[in-house]
């Protein structure tokens, strides 16, 4: 073969070129948005769903206002886990029925971007979620203290985690024969940490806690969500190789 | 199908006769303890099946990881053994702290930092074994697992200091009391006897069953395969 | 100086668990290691029916 066909690399066609790690995310991103935005079925779902299990917690736990200011950091963390889980779950199955899993896998993309897109969505349909139940909670039991930011951080910082080992185990649990059923029982209690230590955190927040009480749970959220996130970052390839 | 080896013969022994020593040493040997009773004696096993438990837990983290580089099976089978036995003696762990709780904190269950991260740890076996029951193939299992034994490995020490956060009435016999610690006591030297010698009687009954859980690993693993050779 | 409380019955039950429970275990290991030996053997005398057939 002569090395006189060789062409300079800068004749190569843009599109054969390799994207890069941040574009690949964003596509993917882009592509879940776009999608969701269409049909708005997974988000209509996650809302219908959240609200339904906040009025199930209204009569369930026949709350006074007492009882309810210690409780409500707790029954918001149950409503997004589950909600969440419903978002997970749709999330991947969608990519896996379609097909979309595998082109995916076949472009020439670092899998973790893979990882990182689907999670980036997922993270934006929980915070959606959330940016609507929550103000309606605060209307619906006069709960104003909700609004402030390190309550709505602590929220985030809790998304997060929680959004980041799911989108894992999603990968994992799409692919088994259980499926949907599989998810919670696998990410319930290793996201224990972020629901105990969010709550802790968020309801310290709501009840005049200390400062020091607060910074450890938060503290342990923020150690938590480094460490799944780059955990996930490096396994992801484990969970989708063929 | 290989012979069983002579030094897992001698060790079945071994472990029967450690087995009987630490029982005769908690039940007959060490003294009663003033304030509980007898009841108290169950905690020389407690704290033995609780360490094996923890074990089991850490080397399945361990041989997750080691699968996840190697891609060798024989990682997958000793992470599956691990896995099953420390169940087996995590659940004998949360039962006894149960018993004993009881007469002394005058409850069947406390949501305390030790004991719940017990109970956490042992769905997140159970789960793992819910993981492994959905999938066919032997090497996504295997994948699947370890990713899964890593996942919870990294997150039951967080779940732990998470806990911890709350208040506790868990006593702590080694170390400081913390103010609200009921049922504490402190040990004689007979009591250590017990203590200690039941810690290995443990590590050497668990050594002995994850071997024997391996050998059962590799008939299993022999027997799938010859199955799909026949269906062929 | 307060009395020493009876409570031996809970050390008996716990003690009982702790061997039921070890006892089922080694006894699921064995009855699955017999099970296993039985397939094999039922499998390997497939393979030679199979073999001879052709």
């Amino acid at each position: 073969m002569s090395s006189a066909f060789r062409l300079p690399p800068s004749a190569a066609p843009r599109f054969l070129a390799k994207p890069t790690f941040f574009k690949a995310t964003m596509a993917i991103v882009q592509k879940d948005l776009a999608a969701e935005f269409r049909s708005r079925e997974l988000l209509s779902a996650m809302l219908v769903f959240s609200m339904l299990v906040i009025l199930i917690f209204n009569f369930a736990l026949e709350l006074d206002i007492k009882v309810r200011q210690s409780v409500t950091a707790g029954v918001l963390w149950t409503t997004f886990a589950f909600a969440g889980t419903l978002g997970l779950n749709r999330s991947m199955a969608v990519e896996k029925d379609r097909g979309c899993l595998d082109g995916l896998l076949l472009a020439p993309v670092d899998r973790s971007a893979i990882f990182f897109g689907k999670a980036i969505s997922n993270l934006a349909f929980m915070l959606i979620v959330e940016a609507i139940v929550l103000p309606l909670y605060a209307l619906l039991y006069n709960e104003v203290r909700i609004f402030q930011p390190a309550f709505l951080g602590v929220i985030l910082l809790g998304s997060i985690g929680y959004i980041a080992v799911g989108t894992l185990l999603s990968a994992m649990s799409v692919q088994t024969r259980t499926r949907d059923v599989l998810l919670p029982i696998l990410l319930f209690p290793v996201a224990i940490p972020v629901l105990l230590a969010s709550v802790k955190a968020s309801g310290g927040l709501l009840n005049n806690a200390t400062f020091a009480e607060i910074l450890a749970p938060l503290n342990l959220l923020i150690v938590y969500d480094i460490v799944f996130i780059a955990v996930a970052f490096m396994v992801f390839d484990f969970v989708v190789e063929e | 199908m290989q012979s069983k080896p002579i030094v897992l013969s001698i060790l079945d022994v071994v472990s029967i006769i450690v087995l009987g020593v630490a029982a005769y040493l908690a039940l007959v040997f060490a003294p009663t303890e003033l304030v509980m009773g007898d009841v108290q004696r169950v905690f020389y096993f407690h704290v033995g099946t609780a360490w094996v438990g923890l074990l089991g837990f850490i080397l399945a983290a361990i041989a997750g990881i080691a699968y996840l580089a190697t891609k060798d099976m024989k990682w997958d089978r000793f992470e599956v053994a691990a896995v099953e036995v420390s169940t087996m003696f995590f659940f004998i762990t949360i039962v006894l702290g149960s018993i004993w709780a009881r007469p002394v904190w005058n409850t069947w269950w406390t949501w305390d930092p030790r004991l719940t991260t017990a109970a956490v740890t042992e769905l997140i076996y159970i789960a793992y074994f819910m993981l492994r029951q959905g999938i066919e193939d032997p090497e996504k299992r295997a994948r699947f697992g370890a990713v899964y034994t890593l996942l919870g490995g990294l997150s039951a020490p967080i779940t732990f200091m998470v806990i911890r956060l709350f208040r506790t009435i868990h006593p702590v016999v080694i170390g400081s009391q913390s103010a609200e610690a009921e049922g504490g006591f402190s040990m004689t030297t007979d009591m250590r006897a017990a203590f200690f010698f039941s810690l290995f009687a443990f590590t050497i009954i668990f050594i002995d069953l994850i071997w024997h859980r391996i050998r059962l690993g590799r008939l299993q693993d022999k027997v799938e395969e010859l199955k799909l050779n026949l269906s062929l | 100086m307060e009395i020493t409380p009876d409570t031996s019955g809970y050390m008996i039950a716990g003690y009982i668990i702790t061997f039921l429970t070890m006892g089922i275990y080694v006894f699921s290991i064995y009855q699955r290691n017999k099970n296993l030996k039985q397939d094999l053997e039922t499998l390997k005398s497939l393979g030679t029916k199979k073999t001879k057939k052709k």
